[in-house]
């Protein structure tokens, strides 16, 4: 592959990223996160949650811990007895990549509570992938997507 | 092995790939016996959901026979015969525990895609894109199923695989959107579209005690079907005002349910037809609604619409007034098939649900190009066309 190609391919994967992260803050109405309209700094100290469908979620959470001691965790039970709802925060001001570890870290959380194993779906069957800079783009939000959402 | 992959847009190619492998303690691997195109496969194939990439294996509605399983499938053996619904669900998390199977919180390892576009993700679907997680298709000599405890039904002996194989999506889908839509014995329930997801949501509505179905179409060899297979009333729209004949039919009140079974490439008349063929085209609209704003003109007042075809992102020119003021429950929904495999599976060994007609054409997975071919163009009356792996 000639270079000035990879170097178009590795960008397209680095925007592909970028455009996925920017999807959520995107104010169009009905797309993405119409309601977000705060600043980000007010975004980012927000809990991130998940809801775990259990009564009897207990720690350790050893992927929440591999975030470090500024994060804080707290438990409380859902209403309605859809479980426990088990949310998370960084202390100061954390940065666009440390939310978006926290959001795959709590996904991974609740399977693991859930169903016992994170599921995967690398590698998969595929066929030729064309060197073109819209597959690339795409694998690069895919390859975010576990970091990205509304969370 | 060989596997049927979306090569780019309006291009299909038959390709060897590598075999899929156990990811998950919870999967077991399928030889393929049976995989068919679907109408949603035509929304990938054409570009319409940018989420694919080259490569990419197709196809989610199949039979198989299960040879290797993972080390905590508890109930799955190797040597079993299976028809699998084409939502990925994990059958532990609450949206699962309420039998709301393809919103699965655990079935989707990519959901920061989906909950970009609507918010939440729902679950995931083989062979349909990486936003819907990304699981190779099952048009392949063979394929990983994770959660295949939740997932793999047994064919009983006395229901072939053609039969079967519907019970993967079509009849399925069909039955989700008659069901959650709410019909009750002795209701009016008119489907727009005669592919097999609403033939099969005319059916599923009459074995729920419907007294009257009607299916719309423009197809004449569909119409047929419905009529011939189904039991059911057909309506052409190409040279009907459904609207009026439905109103005719039902007493002037408008049909009880209204089951949309068409999806974001439907076709409509006049105008109207014109009108959003544009405006998606410019994608200033990605999705063409046609058949949801007939349904929701024709339902009686306080009726229930719901919205079984494939949609991704906006519509245009809603009624949003009509459903207001005439108080109806719109609902929508992929298919929650766990829930409803077993009873469908019990209807096709008993003989009231049969789905044979609906597999035209029959070819090697070889052919699925020119297979596809024919379907996208409603060719030589093919309704759906079942690839043989195997063969």
């Amino acid at each position: 592959m000639s270079g000035p190609l990879q170097q178009v391919l590795s960008r397209a994967a680095s925007l592909g990223g970028a455009a996925l992260g920017k999807l959520q803050h995107t104010r169009i109405p009905g797309v993405g996160q119409a309601s977000t309209t705060e600043p980000a700094e007010v975004s980012a100290a927000r809990w991130r949650a998940v809801t775990v469908y259990t009564d009897d979620l207990a720690g350790p959470f050893p992927e929440l811990d591999a975030l470090g001691s500024d994060l804080e965790v707290r438990m409380q039970a859902a209403p309605g007895g859809r479980g426990t709802e088990l949310a998370a925060r960084f202390h100061g001001s954390p940065t666009t990549d440390q939310i978006g570890e926290l959001r795959a870290a709590l996904r991974r959380t609740k399977q693991l509570a859930e169903v016992g194993e994170v599921l995967r779906v690398d590698p998969q069957p595929h066929g030729t992938r064309k060197a073109t800079p819209q597959g690339a783009a795409l694998e690069g939000a895919a390859a975010r997507a576990p970091k990205e959402g509304v969370l | 092995m060989k596997a049927a992959i979306w090569a780019g847009v309006n291009e299909v190619a038959v390709e060897d790939v590598p075999e899929p492998q156990l990811l998950n303690s919870h999967d077991v691997i399928l030889k393929i016996s049976k995989t068919v195109t679907c109408g949603s496969d035509l929304h990938l194939i054409g570009g319409y959901i940018p989420a694919m990439r080259a490569g990419d294996v197709l196809g989610h509605e199949f039979t198989g026979e299960v040879v290797e399983v993972g080390s905590g499938v508890q109930k799955v053996k190797v040597g079993d015969r299976v028809v699998v619904p084409s939502f990925v669900a994990c059958g532990k998390c609450w949206y699962c525990a309420q039998e709301l199977y393809s919103l699965c919180d655990n079935g989707n390892p990519d959901p920061g895609i989906t909950e970009g576009l609507w918010g939440q993700s729902p679950g995931g679907c083989f062979g349909y894109s990486h936003a819907m997680g990304g699981d190779a298709g099952s048009h392949a000599e063979y394929m990983r199923v994770p959660y295949a405890d939740v997932g793999c039904f047994l064919v009983p002996d006395g229901v072939s695989d053609t039969r079967a194989l519907f019970a993967s999506d079509s009849v399925t889908t069909g039955w989700t959107g008659a069901h959650l839509g709410g019909t009750k014995p002795g209701d009016v329930v008119a489907v727009w579209g005669a592919g097999a997801v609403g033939q099969m949501a005319a059916r599923a509505a009459m074995l729920l005690g419907a007294e009257q179905v009607v299916v719309i179409d423009r197809l004449p060899e569909r119409l047929a079907q419905v009529r011939r297979h189904i039991g059911a009333e057909a309506v052409d729209y190409s040279t009907t005002d459904v609207v009026a004949e439905l109103r005719e039919r039902t007493g002037g009140r408008g049909p009880d349910v209204c089951i949309e079974a068409v999806g974001m490439e439907a076709h409509s008349t006049g105008v109207q037809g014109a009108f959003d063929q544009v405006k998606q085209q410019l994608r200033l609209q990605t999705d063409r609604p046609s058949a949801v704003r007939e349904a929701i003109r024709a339902c009686r007042k306080g009726g229930s619409v719901f919205v079984l075809g494939v949609f991704a992102g906006m519509v245009d020119k809603f009624p949003l007034g009509a459903m207001m003021n005439k108080g109806l429950t719109v609902r929508g929904a992929q298919q929650h098939g766990q829930r409803y495999v077993p009873e469908i599976l019990r209807h096709m060994e008993s003989g009231v649900l049969t789905t044979e007609h609906l597999a035209t054409h029959t070819m090697p997975l070889t052919q699925a190009a020119e297979g596809y071919r024919i379907f996208k163009e409603k060719a030589d009356g093919c309704v759906r066309t079942v690839f043989e792996p195997g063969s």
